[in-house]
C-alpha cells in the first residue's frame, strides 16, 4: 500500500497556444489528447497517458495527480483523509480522461489532491523490449518526466502532519525558525518513494502553486536546457544553481502564463530510515540557492 | 530594422526617461536601457510588477489573466508593464518601489542612442 508519485499536475494558462510551444517545442512533451481549451500531454519516459494538464483561462493550479499503488489503497486513503478533518468526494473514471476510478481531497492547504490507482497507459517513447537510452529525436529540453511540486500553504505543521498520518510520506528534509523544541516549521519536502521529495510545502498563502519540476538527468542537462530556454527567450527566474535542500541541480523558469516551472537533476536517494535533515532560518538562502547563498524576492512573492 | 521608435516611456517620480521600440513591452525597454525595479515572473501571471499609469495608453498583445489584472484595475489606470505596449509617450508611477539604474553602461548607451535619434 503507499502512494506511488506525482502523476498530474493540471494548471491554468492565459493562452493555449502560446502554452504549447513551451510545453511541447521548449521542454520537450508531448501531446495525447486535445479537448476544447485543453491539453493533455506527457514526457517520453513516462508510461501513462498524461502528466500535465493544461487549460485554458487564468493562471495557477487547478488540482493534481497523485497514483496509487492498488485500488483497495483508494478507500485507505479516503477513510484516512477523513478521520485528519479533510473534505472528500468519490471521482468515477472517465472524470478525468484515460483516469479511473479515484478520490479527491481537499487538503489542509486548500489545494485539491486526486488520487487514482489507474491511467491508460501508452508507454514510453523507446518501449520495454531492447530499448534504447532515450528517444533519437527529442524535442527542446527533452525532460523525461514529472518529478515533484512545490506549494504553499499558512499551515506547513498541518499540512506535513496530513502527508505523514493520512498518505504516509516521510519528511526529508525540514526547515524552521530554530533548533529548539517549540520552533515554528517554515518548510517541509515529503518523499513516498526513493526520490527526495515527491512534494514539498513552505509558509504563505493557501491553495497557490510556487513550482512543479521536471526531471533532468545530471548537470549537463541542466547547462544545455538553459540553453534552450535562451534560444526560446524564457523568462529565468534562476539558475543555473544547486539546491542545499535535496542537493538538486535546478533552473527555476516561468511558462508564458506566468506559472514557475523547475528542471532538477540528482538529489540524493531517499529512503524512510534516513534521518530528515534540518535547515533553520538563518542559512536559509543557502539551502534554497547553494552557490549565490541568495534568496531573491521572487522566491516567495511570485506564486500563482 | 526593428528599432522603430513607438514612444518615450517616463518613470514617475523619478522622472527617469527611456525610449521603447515598436512592440516592446515597457519593461523590456527600460531593462534594456539599464533599469529596473522589483519584478516577477515577466510573462503577467504574479501582478508583482503593476504600475499606476498616469498618461498615455498601452495595449497588451498576450492574454492577462483577470485575476491578474482586472478590468476595474485597467479603467482605474494600473498597467502591467511586463506585458504592457505603449502607444505613444506613456508615464508610468511604481508602487512601493523605486527605479533604480541596475547597468550604468546600458543607461549610458540607451542615451547615447536616443540622442542620436533625436538630433
Amino acid at each position: 500500500m503507499s502512494v506511488t508519485r506525482l502523476g498530474y499536475m493540471h494548471a491554468r494558462v492565459t493562452d493555449l497556444a502560446e502554452a504549447k510551444r513551451h510545453y511541447c517545442d521548449t521542454l520537450g512533451l508531448r501531446i495525447t489528447l486535445e479537448e476544447p481549451g485543453k491539453l493533455y500531454l506527457k514526457a517520453w519516459d513516462e508510461f501513462d497517458h498524461h502528466s500535465v494538464v493544461l487549460e485554458e483561462g487564468g493562471v495557477g493550479m487547478v488540482k493534481m495527480g497523485y497514483k496509487v499503488e492498488t485500488d483497495e489503497d483508494l478507500s485507505t486513503y479516503e477513510n484516512a483523509a477523513r478521520e485528519f478533518g479533510c473534505v472528500t468526494e468519490r471521482m468515477t473514471k472517465g472524470e478525468n480522461p484515460e483516469v479511473g476510478d479515484g478520490v479527491r481531497i481537499v487538503l489542509p492547504s486548500g489545494h485539491l489532491l486526486e488520487l487514482y490507482s489507474q491511467m491508460t497507459c501508452i508507454g514510453t517513447d523507446v518501449g520495454i523490449h531492447n530499448p534504447e537510452v532515450f528517444p533519437r529525436h527529442l524535442v527542446g529540453v527533452g525532460v523525461p518526466r514529472v518529478d515533484h511540486c512545490l506549494l504553499t500553504t499558512s499551515d506547513v505543521q498541518t499540512t506535513e502532519r496530513f502527508f505523514i498520518e493520512a498518505l504516509g510520506f516521510y519528511p526529508t528534509e525540514r526547515l524552521q525558525t530554530t533548533l529548539e523544541d517549540d520552533a515554528h516549521l517554515i518548510g517541509t519536502w515529503l518523499s513516498t518513494s526513493n526520490t527526495v521529495h515527491d512534494i514539498a510545502f513552505i509558509e504563505g498563502p493557501d491553495n497557490k502553486l510556487h513550482h512543479w519540476a521536471f526531471e533532468l538527468g545530471d548537470w549537463s542537462a541542466i547547462g544545455r536546457a538553459g540553453s534552450i530556454f535562451a534560444m526560446d527567450d524564457v523568462s529565468v527566474d534562476v539558475g543555473p544553481t544547486q539546491h542545499g535542500i535535496t542537493r538538486g541541480g535546478t533552473i527555476y523558469f516561468f511558462d508564458p502564463a506566468g506559472n514557475r516551472n523547475e528542471v532538477f537533476s540528482g538529489g540524493y536517494v531517499a529512503y524512510r530510515d534516513r534521518p530528515a535533515v534540518t535547515w533553520t532560518v538563518d542559512d536559509l538562502a543557502k539551502g534554497i540557492f547553494y552557490v549565490q547563498r541568495e534568496v531573491n524576492e521572487r522566491f516567495t512573492s511570485v506564486l500563482t | 530594422m526593428g528599432s522603430e521608435r513607438a514612444g518615450i516611456v517616463r518613470v514617475a517620480p523619478d522622472d527617469i526617461v527611456v525610449t521603447a521600440k515598436k512592440d516592446e513591452y515597457i519593461l523590456s525597454a527600460l531593462n534594456r536601457s539599464g533599469y529596473g525595479y522589483r519584478t516577477g515572473c515577466r510573462r503577467g501571471g504574479c501582478g508583482i510588477c503593476k504600475a499606476d499609469l498616469l498618461e498615455g495608453t498601452v495595449t497588451y498583445p498576450v492574454t492577462v489573466a483577470d485575476e491578474v489584472l482586472s478590468p476595474t484595475e485597467i479603467a482605474d489606470g494600473v498597467c502591467l508593464p511586463c506585458r504592457a505596449v505603449p502607444h505613444g509617450n506613456v508615464v508610468v508611477q511604481l508602487r512601493d518601489d523605486r527605479i533604480r539604474c541596475t547597468s550604468s553602461f546600458l543607461a549610458s548607451l540607451a542615451a547615447r542612442e536616443s540622442r542620436e535619434r533625436t538630433t
